[in-house]
């Protein structure tokens, strides 16, 4: 199949329908989970779905549009987030397509290995715009390794990491067990599915 | 002429090794409205998205045999070439607003717009579908403020709009309250004398018995009953396939048993009919008694 | 949830074309981190934008939100890298342990500047232009109807899915689902709150597919608009001027870079 029409097929109104859905709850899950304070944010989880279901190609473009969304409405800053968001959803897509989702050790090794893809991106971001501070808890981790006389960059890798690996394993796996429970009609309409599911 | 014609059509969705439907063939007149009545499950949904030209072409499933509409061939035609031709009305009404514009008007143009529609037409168009469906004081707010039945109305009017001479609607009314549900049911009756074709599937019998030129029954994917309302509708084998009576004709079924209902007189689908056979009845026995 | 930045109006700003806003933030964002002379750079775009803000009447609530988002990046900023800084050699102060630095107190400065800059210059745009407005004017100028779908569409859905979370939150505080506690109770809660929502919200996708297709999404024909957003060609020449400087600063700082002026 030729780029072209595999993402045509990516593509369909269905895949639209559905990322426009998974926007939404990944800043409504950011929010509620924000809310209750815990460890974790979940606000990638809607962007892993899509990557599962339908591809990175979807899954980059559902992360970016989230960002920028919600860089629109209520807070700029996070649209400069929208690269980061992005590549969460291309490293997910692509571990699913070489098979990692499709047992629980290979749902860890994707939760790391997207931690590791977003950093990537995440770092230069953080460090260059930011001055490797955002603004929140995380920021303690950089401010004490700091203090022990690491430099911005391996101080804001080590947050950026620690920040993360929790909260993406964790995604990786609610999405998973939602790709899981999705009705048969839902999967069948879904481009890449079957790579999820055994 | 004919305006849809189905021929040995047999439809699995992907992953199901049972058929959603089975051997149906069907053709329905230019400007029929056409009835489908059956249990949950019967296929009445699949149904719609056949005539519609949605299957087999937006779904992955298997399908034997040929659907035509309006002599366009549903395996060569893609969704976006049957829309204006071939309107669909589904259950939810907040699942049918585009979530694309801001204002009632402006929801109704979105079809036109996708259909490159010259924007100079739009106005009058949306003004008079608005009028049809009760909408045009509503004309600038925000289709979430409206009622599940204006909402209802608004995916009606989108898609008249279009002016589709095919109109499939399924089960339109099905998660309205009864005003919403009246509402809908007198702007469908409209197109009744609009020369539209129009294929339903609804659970109210008594408005289809009113307004249906013809009565489809599905039981397990098969078309088992289909003829006109008095015919389908007083079926001894409505039962076994799930379909309640009218009461109208419920009532005259359990009376027959006490010789209620005269032996020679069909039964009734409307209050007329039952009127009519219940007077004769009471006539007779006066007479003889 | 609501759409939280755009500040209705009807100033000379608010009726700008929206994409010569756009133009506008993205240029002043190219400088403020990619111009010549880190300072002017940083500095000059946040001021213009300001003074445009102000002329249009919304530059206090711009300025409210400047100082709202960014205070705790600000705080954290100064004390981290005034204390912490790795560049740190000028002492400035000593505080017990911990000595003030020069260079991080400067470096965080730029970092702060620069973001209070891209910040108003963001501001200018999304809280003078109505988010429905943006991306009718995306439309109108060539973006596939498709990606204005996956802009357009999330922006209603969201009030929509925050009232069903209402909904359900208030619906399950009643039955003693606690919101509150230790952080097992915390993420507890969270699983009742999220799973009918994003079950619902994923079953009903196939539906609104349906009803896009029906009324023409994926038709073959070109679109057309019930209306247009007003551009002219003034404004055409200034989004043009501005794309021109923006890359001239930045190939004019890659040049000196790449000489080695700095």
């Amino acid at each position: 199949m030729s780029l072209k029409e595999q993402l045509k097929k990516d593509f369909s109104t269905f895949t639209l329908a559905l990322i426009a859905v998974a926007i939404v709850l990944n800043i409504v899950i950011g929010q509620i989970v924000s809310l209750l304070k815990l460890p974790i944010f979940l606000d990638s989880i809607g962007t892993v779905l899509v990557a599962l279901v339908a591809g990175p190609w979807a899954g980059g473009l559902t992360g970016l549009l989230t960002n920028l969304i919600w860089g629109l409405i209520t807070d700029p800053v996070a649209a400069a987030f929208a690269p980061v968001a992005m590549i969460i959803g291309i490293a997910a897509g692509l571990c699913a397509k070489y098979g990692l989702f499709k047992k629980w050790w290979g749902v860890i090794i994707s939760g790391v290995i997207i931690t590791v893809a977003l950093s990537i991106i995440a770092i230069p971001i953080r460090v260059y715009m930011f001055g490797g501070i955002t603004g929140s808890g995380a920021d303690f981790i950089t401010a004490y390794l700091l203090a022990t006389g690491k430099d911005l960059f391996s101080a804001v890798i080590i947050t950026v990491i620690t920040d993360n690996l929790l909260d993406k394993i964790v995604t990786a796996f609610l999405a998973w067990f939602i790709v899981k429970g999705l009705p048969k009609r839902f999967i069948s309409r879904t481009p890449r599915a079957n790579a999820v599911l055994e | 002429m004919v305006m849809i014609e189905v021929t040995g059509l047999t439809y699995y969705y992907p992953l199901s090794h049972t058929p959603a439907l089975k051997e149906i063939n069907l053709q329905i007149e230019a400007g029929q409205f056409v009835a489908v009545i059956g249990a949950n499950g019967a296929g009445k949904s699949t149904l719609c998205l056949v005539l519609s030209g949605l299957i087999p072409t937006l779904f992955n499933g298997r399908m034997l045999g040929n659907v035509t509409i309006n002599s366009m061939n549903t395996r060569n035609h893609t969704p976006g070439e049957f829309a204006g031709r071939v309107g669909l009305v589904l259950q939810n009404p907040t699942n049918q607003i585009s979530e694309m514009r801001y204002t009632v008007f402006e929801e109704v143009a979105f079809g036109l717009e996708n259909l490159g529609v010259s924007p100079s037409e739009m106005p009058e168009r949306i003004e008079h579908v608005l009028r049809l469906t009760g909408l045009i004081d509503l004309r600038d707010r925000s289709p979430f403020t409206l009622s599940g039945g204006q909402r209802q109305r608004l995916a009606l009017a989108s898609m008249l709009v279009l002016d589709p001479p095919v109109l499939v609607l399924d089960e339109p009314t099905a998660m309205l309250d009864p005003q919403g549900s009246r509402e809908v049911f007198h702007i469908i009756q409209t197109l009744t004398t609009k020369n539209t074709t129009v294929v339903i599937t609804e659970h109210n019998l008594e408005w289809i018995a009113q307004t249906a030129d013809r009565v489809i029954a599905l039981n397990k994917g098969s078309i088992v009953l289909d003829g006109n309302p008095e015919f389908v509708l007083t079926s001894p084998l409505l039962e076994t396939f799930g379909i309640d009576y009218l009461r109208y004709t419920q009532a005259a079924r359990e009376s027959q048993i006490y010789g209620l209902w005269p032996s020679q007189t069909p039964l009734p689908v409307t209050l007329e009919q039952s009127v009519l056979g219940f007077n004769r009845v009471s006539s007779i026995k006066k007479g003889g008694g | 949830m609501t759409l939280g930045l755009y500040t209705a109006g009807d100033s000379w700003l608010h009726r700008l074309f929206p994409i010569t806003k756009l133009i506008f933030s993205l240029s002043a964002i190219a400088i403020i981190f990619g111009g010549p002379n880190k300072w002017l750079s940083a500095i000059l775009p946040g001021v213009i934008s300001i003074l445009i803000l102000w002329s249009a009447g919304i530059a206090w609530r711009a300025l409210k939100l400047i100082v709202q988002l960014l205070t705790p990046i600000a705080v954290i900023l100064f004390i981290v890298h005034g204390f912490f800084g790795p560049a740190n050699h000028q002492i400035l102060m000593r505080l017990g342990p911990f000595v003030l630095g020069q260079e991080g107190l400067m470096y965080a400065s730029l970092i702060v500047v620069r973001l209070v800059s891209t910040l108003a210059s963001s501001l200018l745009l999304v809280t003078s232009t109505h988010p429905g407005s943006l991306i009718q004017a995306l439309e109108q100028t060539g973006l596939s109807r498709k990606l204005v779908y996956l802009l357009g569409s999330p922006l209603l859905l969201l009030p929509q899915m925050a009232r069903r979370i209402q909904t359900i939150r208030s619906a399950q505080q009643s039955r003693g689902l606690e919101t509150q506690g230790n952080l097992l109770q915390r993420i507890k809660a969270l699983f009742p709150l999220v799973a009918p929502l994003v079950f619902s919200a994923l079953v009903d996708v196939e539906e609104r597919s349906l009803a896009l297709e029906v009324r023409g999404f994926s038709a073959p024909t070109p679109k057309t608009n019930l209306t247009e957003i007003p551009d002219t060609t003034k404004q055409q020449v200034l989004r043009w001027g501005m794309i021109v400087i923006a890359v001239c600063f930045l190939v004019f700082e890659f040049w000196r870079k790449r000489n080695g002026y700095d």
